[in-house]
């Protein structure tokens, strides 16, 4: 087995950018655990070998960073899920007019990582009432650019251009 | 002596009284006797004809007489008796006249006084009144003005959002969207280390 992964050299992949992927990779995680005790068991006692189960894409990506190209273990894993489960990572709740596709959300991702490092969680969430624009409630703060804010900070060119009209 | 004397004076009073007594006794009698008995008295015809015709002028004399005295003070009586009504008539409506024209002027006094007194009420009622209207009309316009901003942002980004449909087009606003946050990069920036 190989030895434990440093925790400062793991790096949260792109690709695992929200509150909600990361526990579903914690989840998946934790279901492989408990298939991999299992299957320990089965294989001891002869028994039929249950099926792996299966993993998405984010989840193989965090278990590499997380091995760095070492052989995967069970301590390793154990280490992994326990390092994920107390991870406690800044969340940008990021609000548009509509759900965004995977290139806007990569887009915006990058962005944020770009400006406060690869341990920031970015959530998504689709408001059509914004209008448009964006809105992002960090852990202290709300910056609100949607357009409806803007028209509500304008009510007052929006009151004569009514009053024009 | 004196005895005898004295009684001599007495009997000799006693004897006048008595005899005085008899007298008028018999002095009555014939006067009775006078009473029941009148003496006629005779007049001649001629005579009882003067007399009729002079009692009858002087009658006559002193109805005429007695007639134009009463004619003269009923004449003078009535005219100081016109004069006096008119006088008291005069007089009672002249005092009446101006008793009931202080009356009226007192009237008239008090009635423009509490005209003047409800006129300056209403008008301070109206101005107090006005001055409420107006103070409850600008406040319910400026809470209407205040409404209809807040809900002016909701209205259009809600109808922005209506119009639009499910069909928000964020590839065009992602331009928008990174630069209002690259606009604002720095506060976020310190928020989110903040909060690793």
């Amino acid at each position: 087995m190989a030895s434990e992964t440093p925790q400062s050299a793991f790096v949260l992949p792109p690709a695992v950018y929200s509150p909600e992927l990361l526990d579903s990779v914690s989840y998946e995680i934790e279901q492989y655990l408990s298939w991999y005790r299992e299957n320990r068991i089965h294989t001891t006692v002869g028994a039929t070998a249950i099926t792996e189960p299966d993993h998405s894409t984010e989840t193989a990506q965090v278990i590499q960073s997380w091995t760095t190209g070492q052989p995967l273990t069970l301590s390793s894993l154990q280490s992994l899920l326990k390092y994920l489960r107390e991870l406690k990572l800044p969340v940008a709740h990021v609000t548009l007019a509509a759900l965004p596709n995977h290139t806007q959300r990569q887009q915006l991702v990058d962005w944020f990582r770009g400006i406060a490092g690869p341990h920031v969680l970015i959530s998504f969430v689709g408001d059509r009432n914004l209008g448009g624009g964006v809105l992002v409630r960090t852990p202290s703060r709300v910056f609100d650019y949607s357009w409806k804010q803007k028209l509500i900070e304008g009510r007052s060119k929006l009151a004569e251009v009514v009053h024009r009209v | 002596m004196e005895l005898y004397i004295l009684g001599g004076l007495v009997v000799a009073l006693a004897i006048g009284l008595v005899i005085q007594q008899i007298r008028i006794e018999r002095t009555n009698r014939k006067l009775a006797e006078l009473a029941t008995k009148p003496k006629p008295v005779v007049v001649s015809e001629p005579t009882a004809l003067e007399l009729e015709n002079k009692l009858k002028a002087a009658y006559e004399a002193k109805i005429g007489e007695a007639t134009q005295a009463f004619a003269t003070d009923l004449t003078s009586t009535s005219a100081k008796l016109s004069e006096l009504v008119s006088r008291l008539t005069t007089d009672v409506i002249e005092k009446e006249l101006d008793a009931y024209h202080k009356t009226l002027d007192g009237v008239r006094a008090t009635a423009n006084e509490a005209m003047e007194k409800i006129r300056a009420a209403v008008d301070e009622q109206r101005v107090e009144l006005r001055k409420g209207m107006e103070a409850d009309v600008a406040a319910e316009q400026n809470r209407l003005i205040e409404r209809f901003d807040t809900k002016m942002g909701d209205v259009v980004s809600s109808y922005i959002a209506e119009s639009l449909g499910g069909g928000v087009d964020l590839g065009a606003q992602m331009q928008y969207v990174i630069s209002s946050l690259e606009a604002h990069k720095e506060e976020i920036k310190k928020d989110l280390y903040n909060g690793v």
